[in-house]
């Protein structure tokens, strides 16, 4: 699902972004990207997605080759990955239903099918009944199942999550780490980059563990250290 | 859909920022307004100089001294010119009667005049323009023509005043251009930063979309159509403006003071004109603040 090789990333000027990675994940897998603040999580993200190209080294996602891809093609390539941020990325002015609906709209799905899909979803993550809620009215958990809902809405073979539970309290985090399995279990890839210790050790699922850029460990069913 | 969705998304940065919207749109219907007077006056004096050109090529005006023998004789002089197309005796009558005629409903201040003082005159049209000077000095020594003594002021050609009024037109031409160009760069400034704002304003809302896949093109439309809408409110401004200003005073005008002989733009082709260019400066504007500020 996911390929890296010998990836690297200098920032200007001369800041170490990843050194050398190389990693495969597979189609269906779960997988945790832990490291300290400035490790390399985010910018390991940030290649998947192509908001900017790595300064070496060679990425593939879904088969396709990411330093071959047309930037028109770029837009195509986001909507099969689903993201999840730390900060939910909902719109204020939007009731809960709307922001969902609108990652649909703007990726020019015909109205029936979101018409469809949006109590769909937010069925499945548990907000059935807060659909026309505005994002301020929920809870920090109920407003990141929404920004999972949106993220999942379309069925993107790959899931992205960067620090999901980071400002979430432990039981809340619970149930987004639920949600996140479940979905990992419709054969969806979850790639979740997180400091969460007790939640990695708890599910213990792969860990690739970042420092200053290069990747220290890889281990499956590992525990986060 | 998706055209309802831009237009919606246009109209709400709209009226999200209107106060920097009003100051754009006011400043594409100012400079649109004077684009269109501008075209008014100009449109006027070509008119005015292809009148001149084609009513009279040279006028010789006589002594009232000379007496009718003198003028006949003067006459026959004119017609066995090889150049002369045609040639117009001008009584002292006539040229009263033309005078009355052209300042309709304001006869009085002839009637104030005691006697007449205009002088009889000859108008004389050639076969080729371009010999004026050449027939025209053939009257500068002439005992019965009325030059003042050392002048030649008693012969008149069209040439010159259609050059002057060639000239003061091309000087309109050119500061016209020159202040609308000013302004329509000024439109262009200030729309760009309405939507600077409005792309500052919408930041998250682009971030989402960039995240969820949507196209580079659909995440611009709805700041191209804002841009273009606010260029198109000014110039629909302009238009009204400009009817209006036509309707009450351009009117008035021709019908007060004929002998102006001001006349209407073709409407249609301005109004036209006025339109598209406010798209235009609509475009340009949102087209600018896209290329510096939209990161996508």
């Amino acid at each position: 699902m996911i390929r890296f090789e010998n990836v690297s990333k200098v920032y200007d000027p001369n800041i170490v972004g990843l050194k050398d990675v190389s990693v495969q994940i597979e189609r269906g897998e779960f997988a945790f990207l832990v490291g300290h603040s400035g490790s390399g999580k985010s910018t390991f993200i940030r290649l998947l997605l192509k908001e900017f190209e790595p300064t070496k080294g060679s990425i593939t996602v879904a088969g396709r080759n990411l330093g071959r891809m047309r930037r028109a093609a770029v837009p195509h390539h986001r909507r099969n990955i689903g993201c999840v941020f730390q900060d939910f990325k909902l719109l204020p002015n939007r009731s809960v239903a709307e922001n969902v609906a609108y990652s649909l709209r703007v990726t020019g799905q015909p109205p029936r099918s979101i018409r469809r899909k949006v109590p769909e979803i937010l069925q499945l993550v548990g907000l059935g009944e807060k659909m026309s809620n505005l994002p301020d009215e929920l809870s920090a958990g109920e407003q990141q199942r929404v920004s999972v809902a949106r993220a999942f809405v379309n069925h993107p073979s790959l899931l992205v999550a960067d620090e999901p539970t980071g400002n979430l309290d432990p039981d809340t985090s619970v149930g987004i780490m639920q949600l996140l399995y479940r979905i990992n279990r419709t054969g969806t890839t979850v790639l979740m980059a997180t400091h969460d210790r007790e939640m990695v050790d708890k599910m213990r699922k792969r860990v690739i563990a970042l420092e200053e850029g290069s990747v220290i460990r890889d281990e499956d069913k590992g525990l986060y250290r | 859909m998706k055209f309802r969705f831009f237009v919606g998304e246009a109209v709400d940065s709209l009226v999200r920022n209107w106060v920097m919207s009003v100051a754009a749109i006011v400043t594409v219907l100012v400079s649109m307004f004077v684009l269109g007077i501008g075209a008014f006056i100009f449109v006027n004096l070509q008119n005015a100089t292809s009148g001149v050109r084609s009513k009279l090529e040279i006028e010789v005006f006589i002594r009232n001294t000379a007496s009718p023998d003198q003028i006949s004789q003067l006459g026959d002089q004119i017609k066995a010119m090889p150049e002369v197309r045609s040639v117009n005796f001008v009584s002292k009558e006539e040229a009263m009667n033309r005078l009355r005629e052209s300042m309709k409903g304001h006869e009085d201040v002839l009637d104030a005049l005691s006697g007449n003082p205009l002088p009889p005159s000859y108008e004389i049209y050639l076969k080729d323009p371009s010999q004026i000077d050449g027939v025209a000095g053939r009257f500068y020594n002439n005992p019965i023509v009325d030059n003042d003594t050392g002048t030649h002021n008693g012969v008149r050609t069209g040439g010159e005043t259609t050059d002057r009024v060639l000239q003061v037109t091309h000087y309109i031409l050119i500061g016209g251009a020159g202040f609308v160009a000013l302004l329509a760069v000024a439109s262009i400034l200030l729309i760009s930063n309405t939507i600077r704002l409005s792309i500052f304003a919408r930041r998250r809302e682009v971030e989402i979309m960039r995240l969820v896949g949507a196209t580079n093109w659909f995440i611009r439309w709805p700041f191209i159509m804002e841009g273009v809408f606010t260029g198109l409110v000014g110039a629909t401004g302009a238009m009204v403006l400009f009817l209006l200003v036509q309707n009450f005073f351009v009117d008035k005008i021709i019908n007060e003071m004929p002998f102006l002989g001001a006349d209407t733009v073709p409407t249609f082709w301005l109004l036209l004109f006025i339109i598209i260019g406010g798209g235009l400066l609509g475009s340009l504007g949102s087209g600018l603040a896209l290329r510096r500020f939209l990161k996508i």
